[in-house]
């Protein structure tokens, strides 16, 4: 078994729309890796391209979206380069997802039992008995109560939560080895959000699944994944452990994501605000992306990406980071 | 004590599902039957909103926080129950007698893309409810005071020309916060004001709401699922499970100690920056359809601590030595 070939690797991702008067870029350089078993999190405001890395990772990126450069590897190859035919064996079977709406994403006029088999069907040649089977088992999985009966029950007689819980189901018929979940619980209540949280995290466990968790929620992210991407205005801007991310972030959008929190602030005092809003992809700033919403910025910010540098075991790319880095190193070797 | 601004007293409200006659009449074995069935949205819900406070009222979908918030606007009529504003019954109010009313209480929605007219300019959407509500004002006053007011919520009053879809989501929402600030309101209902808009944007909403409330005095009825913004802004909490109250405390007693199960499972819920796992109460089952309501408590199906008493008795809002008030039979019978 080699272990230093991660399950997932994206190298230097660019996903562009092409659209009257020219190529917006949606993803500029993702890079990432997620091994197996691994719970990463992908954490951006609406418009950072989170959703967007998520679909290419299947390469479900639709006309007039393209990728215009880099690598998707699963164990070792290449996605972005496969055919549909190919790809069509990954998706759903090796690699599943779950999007935001459950509602959205099962058939209305369809029983889910009958989806379900749909789904083993399309990967598998086994008789509908075996495929009613396995849909029962995964029912189970995923503590709905009375399996049995919800096989033969449309999407529309349940409730959220539950429609949640069978798409989690679907999502594990073919055994993948990675789920990705894009908002899964957004449309939920508190409570029920909870619930379907634990779920997916048990299921993961349990199954040695690896999880790729799309969401904006910070503390969701706490919860559940041990490794956790920032994303602004296409890029990511942050990557490393979850717990050394949130406890000390590094980059200052992060950092004014998690002080942003009304649960970081004194209750009745003032929040602390980041200005402004994220640049849309027409106009995106040169430079860092954030500099004009940055207290830090300075000439060097608005004229060139920053690089990432490397800050205990976080990857940032900040100018101001690398800044304090060098200043610190400096006063080491001084001292020495 | 002074009296509040605003009481709600014995609020119900129902809608009616049924239909016309002809529809609730069924040939059932061998005799005509007449069925009519309703949501029981809100079943006697009290409150009193004290001025300069900002009363928040938190639940789940469906428990009938936003119908509290329109009835109490004149939106809905109450089916059963009386709303006063200082010391006058409005809910029966009708034409001429309204008008000074609807002046001092404003709403601010939920969704800013919808709530504001997309073929009117801003300067427009912000004139028109200051040419109702003070017609003796010149043209020039008129437009003196949307200058001011688009100021004080941090929007350029040189963009008075563009029309709503030019803004972002959380501009938009500034500008519906000026347009319910354009009459100079004593009292504003806010429906979920911030729950479509992102983390970084959600804060600068909630520090405007909040200067908005100190410089002009205001008093908020708040109405949202978000229990981290509860604690950050409200005075006091009204906690409503399925169209009845049942916690009502100040904001610290009530993060400090909840003793409504209901509340507790609601707190425990809440993903927290400093949780490693989902740390959450589970409860049994789902909200029930507030169509047929449970008897008793209507909590007690899914309330770990129910006996016959809840099955049988609605418990009433009692007050404990903490000052909370909670309609429970636990807590009353110091089970809890």
């Amino acid at each position: 078994m080699k272990n230093d070939t991660p399950l997932l690797e994206v190298k230097n991702l660019d996903v562009r729309f092409a659209v009257r008067g020219g190529d917006l870029t949606a993803l500029r350089g993702i890079s990432f890796s997620l091994d197996k078993g691994e719970r990463l999190g992908l954490v951006g405001e609406s418009g950072a391209g989170k959703s967007v890395a998520a679909f290419s990772i299947l390469n479900l990126i639709a006309r007039p979206g393209y990728i215009a450069g880099g690598q998707i590897l699963l164990e070792g190859k290449d996605l972005a380069a496969m055919s549909e035919r190919e790809l069509r064996k990954i998706r759903g079977n090796r690699i599943a997802m779950i999007f935001q709406d459950p509602m959205m994403t099962l058939n209305p006029v369809l029983t889910i039992g009958t989806q379900m088999v749909e789904a083993i069907k399309a990967h598998r040649r086994i008789s509908t008995k075996a495929a009613r089977d396995i849909a029962l088992d995964k029912l189970r999985k995923v503590q709905i109560p009375s399996p049995e009966k919800r096989l033969d029950q449309y999407p529309h007689e349940l409730s959220g939560g539950m429609r949640q819980r069978v798409i989690i189901a679907i999502a594990l018929l073919l055994d993948p080895e990675i789920i990705v979940a894009d908002e899964p619980t957004t449309a939920l209540d508190v409570t029920i959000q909870a619930e379907i949280m634990a779920l997916l995290l048990d299921l993961c466990e349990q199954e040695n699944v690896a999880l790729m968790l799309i969401t904006h929620d910070l503390g969701v992210v706490s919860q559940v994944t041990q490794r956790m991407l920032v994303m602004y205005s296409g890029r990511i801007i942050e990557q490393g452990p979850t717990r050394e991310i949130i406890n000390d972030a590094q980059h200052p959008y992060t950092q004014g994501l998690i002080n942003a929190l009304p649960q970081m602030g004194e209750p009745g005092a003032r929040l602390f605000q980041i200005p402004g809003s994220m640049p849309s992809l027409k106009n995106v700033p040169t430079g860092c992306p954030f500099h004009p919403r940055c207290d830090f910025a300075t000439d060097q910010c608005r004229q060139t990406m920053p690089e990432y540098v490397r800050s205990g075991n976080v990857d940032v790319a900040c100018y101001e980071v690398s800044n304090l880095i060098e200043q610190e190193k400096r006063m080491q070797e001084a001292g020495s | 004590m002074t009296s509040p601004l605003v009481e709600i007293r014995g609020l119900e409200k129902r809608f009616d599902l049924s239909g016309s006659l002809l529809e609730q009449i069924t040939f059932k074995g061998g005799r005509f039957q007449r069925k009519q069935e309703a949501v029981h949205a809100i079943n006697g819900v009290d409150l009193q909103v004290h001025k300069g406070e900002a009363l928040c009222v938190v639940g789940e979908s469906g428990c009938g926080k936003s119908t509290v918030a329109r009835t109490v606007m004149g939106l809905l009529s109450p089916s059963a129950g009386e709303v006063h504003y200082d010391g006058q019954r409005i809910d029966n109010l009708k034409g001429r007698d309204v008008l000074p009313y609807r002046r001092k209480m404003q709403m601010i929605f939920q969704n800013p893309y919808a709530s504001l007219n997309p073929r009117m300019t801003i300067q427009q959407t912000l004139e028109e409810p200051i040419h109702f509500h003070r017609p003796e004002l010149s043209r020039d006053e008129v437009r003196g005071k949307v200058q001011e007011v688009m100021a004080s919520v941090g929007i350029d009053p040189d963009w008075g020309s563009r029309f709503g879809h030019e803004f972002s989501g959380g501009q938009r929402q500034r500008i519906a916060i000026a347009r319910a600030l354009a009459v100079d309101p004593e009292f504003i209902v806010a429906d979920e004001p911030i729950s479509a808009l992102d983390v970084s944007i959600q804060a600068q909403v909630l520090n405007l709401l909040m200067e908005a409330q100190e410089t002009r005095n205001l008093t908020y009825l708040f109405i949202t699922h978000d229990l981290a913004v509860v604690e950050h802004f409200g005075t006091r909490v009204a906690v409503m499970y399925l169209g009845r109250v049942c916690e009502l405390a100040e904001t610290k007693t009530l993060f400090a100690e909840p003793r409504h199960p209901y509340t507790q499972a609601l707190l425990s819920a809440i993903p927290k920056l400093e949780d490693d796992r989902p740390n959450y109460i589970r409860l049994q089952g789902e909200v029930p359809t507030p169509v047929n309501l449970p008897s008793g408590c209507v909590f007690h199906g899914r309330c770990p601590y129910a006996n016959d008493r809840c099955r049988q008795q609605i418990p009433q809002l009692i007050t404990t030595d903490s000052g909370t008030q909670v309609a429970c039979h636990a807590v009353e019978e110091g089970r809890l």
